[in-house]
């Protein structure tokens, strides 16, 4: 027989508020519907009442986890539809920033699925604790802790301060113990591993279709990064390979994290090395305004969460039209087939492992 | 690539055989004299994207779905139904996604106004 349950809205690791119903048989998930829109700001018509450069606060606002890849994104297509280039400098100080915010990101994932398979609040404490340290760093180079507003057209607000590479290479040395801590406790863990391997599994072909994105795409085995296959920044000047496994199971897209975070350790370390002296400060807010009227761009951008892709209507003071493509969306909408015959427990081992920040998904 | 409404059934459904078989995006412009529809394809193995973009009248603004040939169309259409007005014919009416908003005009078309009283209705 089959029961419908309703779980939420709740807020578990996913950061915001999602409503999930759930039609059970017995233990068995048949359907899942997820409900949305809880956290629904209406950015896109919002964006579209102010002037470019007062939009950025906004946009780090979506996804309050990761802020700067959104920021970036923004800032970036406002730049394309300008046809502005970005400083050298301030192309390499933005990749280190970009980089630092993933790890930001996956360290605060981390917590928060171990917590939500069992593994309670040791993980979570100790990623927090390492989080901070790593938000310590950006907020060194931007002046805020959380939301730091500071890519401006064509470069940054500040050059990294003096002795930042210093201090991120301690701060990284740090962290890479770290992660192989996480693994050797967290693998070893039956209450960990049998909760996340085999569960949830999302095969490439249908990955492919539904469209998933990031992390997820990339643990169904494709190895589709923006990174490498539309490559920005100076991306195509590190040595950087996409991280991808083949299992398409809630362990491989834990896996994929933790191997992407190692990723961007080395990533940071090689950029801060090879940086070039110059000049990264942006042009001041008032020279903003595009060339073209009814210019339109779409740029794509790997956010922690997947690939974020803006696409904008460029008007001469304000944006005409801005659509996001929130990654966490499209990830959010395969969650019921990929809960389907899984057991009731293992809904938020799966909604943990997409990853999902609500702001994102409502937008 | 600009084409006609009646033949996006078709094309979608040649790109998807060419290996276009990742849907990026859905969205859609209110350019006020006419509404785009736009569909962001990408064939993974190749590395290349490709946009199908429908125009439709704002007044009769109804696109076929694409659900059938790029099952990532779901949420996507539906969005685009309560946020655009966009009616998307050929497949099952589901719950409205986001807001519950069915008031007229749709949220991000141009003409809704800022701060009127809408009605919502769950």
């Amino acid at each position: 027989m089959v029961t419908r349950i309703n779980i939420g809205p709740v807020h578990p690791s996913t950061h915001g508020v999602l409503r999930l119903v759930a039609d059970v048989d017995g233990d068995t998930v048949v359907n899942l519907e997820p409900h949305i829109g809880f956290l629904h700001r209406g950015v896109e018509k919002l964006v579209e009442t102010r002037m470019y450069m007062q939009n950025p606060p906004y946009m780090e606002k979506l996804d309050y986890i990761a802020p700067m890849s959104y920021d970036d994104a923004y800032v970036a297509t406002v730049e394309k539809a300008m046809g502005v280039e970005v400083k050298e400098r301030a192309m390499w100080v933005r990749t280190v920033l970009l980089e630092l915010q993933r790890i930001a990101s996956h360290l605060l994932w981390l917590g928060t699925m171990a917590n939500d398979v069992g593994q309670f609040f040791t993980v979570f404490m100790w990623a927090f604790t390492d989080r901070d340290m790593v938000m310590r760093l950006l907020e060194e180079a931007s002046g805020a802790r959380m939301f730091y507003v500071n890519m401006r057209i064509g470069g940054l607000i500040r050059d990294l301060p003096p002795g930042f590479g210093e201090k991120a290479g301690e701060v990284l040395a740090y962290i890479e113990k770290r992660i192989k801590k996480y693994e050797n406790f967290l693998e070893k863990d039956p209450l960990f591993t049998e909760r996340m391997k085999g569960i949830g599994v999302l095969s490439r072909e249908r990955a492919i279709e539904l469209g998933v994105t990031g992390p997820v795409l990339r643990g169904s085995g494709v190895g589709y990064d923006v990174r490498k296959n539309n490559a920005y920044y100076v991306y195509d000047k590190l040595n950087f390979r996409p991280q991808t496994r083949s299992d398409g199971d809630c362990f491989a897209r834990y896996k994929v994290r933790m191997l992407e975070m190692a990723e961007s350790i080395r990533l940071v370390r090689e950029a801060l090395a090879k940086m070039p002296e110059g000049d990264a400060l942006g042009m001041p807010i008032k020279l903003i305004l595009p060339s073209a009227k009814n210019r339109m761009v779409s740029l794509s951008r790997e956010t922690p969460r997947g690939e974020c892709l803006m696409y904008m209507v460029a008007d001469s003071q304000k944006p005409y039209r801005l659509s996001i493509r929130a990654p966490t969306f499209i990830n959010l909408a395969a969650m019921p087939e990929i809960s389907r015959g899984c057991r009731t427990a293992d809904i938020f081992a799966i909604s943990g492992s997409l990853d999902l920040v609500m702001g994102d998904v409502d937008r | 690539m600009k084409i006609e409404r009646s033949e996006l059934g078709k094309k979608a459904g040649e790109l998807k055989a060419q290996g276009y078989s990742y849907l990026v995006k859905i969205t859609a412009v209110d350019y006020e004299k006419y509404i785009e529809v736009v569909y962001m394809l990408r064939n993974l193995s190749e590395n290349r994207d490709e946009t199908l973009e429908v125009d439709v009248d704002p007044a009769d603004a109804w696109v076929p779905t694409v659900i059938r040939e790029f099952p990532a169309a779901d949420w996507y259409e539906r969005e685009m139904f309560e946020m655009f007005g966009i009616e998307i014919k050929g497949r099952e009416a589901r719950r409205l996604l986001l807001e519950k908003w069915n008031g007229k005009p749709a949220p991000l078309r141009k003409n809704f106004v800022w701060n009127a009283p809408y009605e919502t209705s769950d």
